[in-house]
């Protein structure tokens, strides 16, 4: 049996893959794409607590966080389709002139 | 965590840094081939670091090893490749990766739930957009990353920060842990909740599935975060419906029967 802190530094460096994608790369897809990294990363974390605790909450709310990336694929797709029609590209660069 | 493995581990990431950064795409001078070299020897550093801490080497340690090394080898694949449609295909090997690994931790339900959720629904629809907003060629904006050193530094000093840090945080409780014995059993019994005695005082000899604690833990402490979860489907999939009926006309293209000004009235928003 391994020990669990192992768990915790795989997460951790999915979680980071997951930023380093985000914010490095263009493409509308792959930005989405990264950010379901960073959820993997976030319940492998939350599982592993939750052995280390004995219990299942963190289970529980790895499956709340099932139902919240796949509320985020379904809005963020559409909405990506919807710009993808308006520019015919998935450049996020293409919408640099929105600044706060 | 001791000094000497803190260091391997820091020296394992900065390794990984460097072969992210040489495989992230920036045109012609993107370095496959050292990059891989730079993450071969990442990840042989970070295997090292982790068979330093195993406690009693099985089975499990084994499977632990493969997994979270597929996990990782496809994850900076997921965001180093230039075609969105390879990235997808690599992240269901995450998916599938990450099951496995809560499985190794018990969790078999949310395991199995996972691969279905995201390998069979959520990935099929990336893969529908991807082939809706396909291009022929690869276009610029793929083969080219945004800042791709400072992305590199910045996440991979964060990934040194919260490693370290859970690890830390994750080898005391474990050491706390060892006087309460029913922690470390490989049959998760729930400890501090309202379901405990109702539960485990039928039969306390009996072991309990997973699927049946976590049910449990779901429908009498988070009963209402589950209704929430269940609204908050019903916004998103009203939110998607009237997202994808609008007409969105194309910049620079005017329907000839459209008059101009009248583009996009014609679905009246409710």
């Amino acid at each position: 049996m391994n020990s669990l802190a192992e768990y915790s530094v795989i997460s951790a460096i999915l979680f980071a893959l997951g930023l380093v994608g985000f914010v490095s790369r263009r493409n509308l897809i792959i930005i989405f794409l990264s950010t379901e990294l960073m959820f993997q990363g976030i319940v492998l974390n939350v599982v592993t607590y939750a052995r280390l605790h004995g219990n299942t909450d963190g289970q529980a709310f790895g499956l709340f966080m099932l139902v919240i990336a796949a509320v985020e694929a379904g809005l963020a797709l559409g909405m990506i389709v919807l710009i993808y029609r308006r520019r015919g590209t998935l450049d996020a660069e293409a919408w640099s002139f929105m600044r706060g | 965590m001791t000094s000497e493995t803190a260091y391997l581990l820091y020296f394992a990431f900065a390794l990984g840094g460097a072969g992210v950064y040489f495989l992230l795409p920036r045109g012609a001078e993107t370095r496959p081939t050292v990059g891989a070299l730079f993450g071969a020897g990442s990840l042989i550093a970070l295997l090292l670091v982790l068979s330093t801490r195993v406690i009693t080497p099985d089975h499990t340690t084994y499977y632990f090893y493969l997994f979270s090394t597929l996990a990782i080898a496809s994850a900076v694949r997921v965001i180093t490749h230039p075609r969105p449609v390879y990235s997808a295909l690599y992240f269901i090997l995450v998916v599938v990766s990450v099951a496995a690994l809560l499985v190794l931790l018990e969790a078999e339900f949310l395991a199995v739930a996972a691969i279905i959720v995201y390998a069979g629904a959520i990935m099929v629809t990336y893969l529908f957009v991807i082939m809706l907003a396909q291009q022929s060629s690869t276009p610029h904006y793929d083969s080219r990353s945004r800042e791709p050193l400072l992305a590199v530094m910045i996440g991979f000093i964060l990934m040194a920060a919260i490693a370290t840090r859970a690890a830390d945080i994750t080898t005391s409780h474990t050491a706390t842990n060892q006087s309460r014995p029913h922690a470390a059993s490989p049959v998760m019994l729930v400890t501090d909740s309202a379901t405990d005695e109702s539960l485990a005082g039928n039969d306390k000899a009996k072991p309990v599935g997973n699927t049946l604690l976590v049910a449990a833990s779901i429908m009498t402490r988070y009963v209402v975060v589950l209704e929430i979860a269940g609204v908050l489907l019903l916004v998103s999939m009203v939110g998607a419906i009237a997202l994808s009926r609008k007409r969105v006309p194309m910049e620079g293209y005017r329907p000839a029967v459209t008059p101009l000004g009248q583009i996009g009235k014609e679905v009246e928003p409710f």
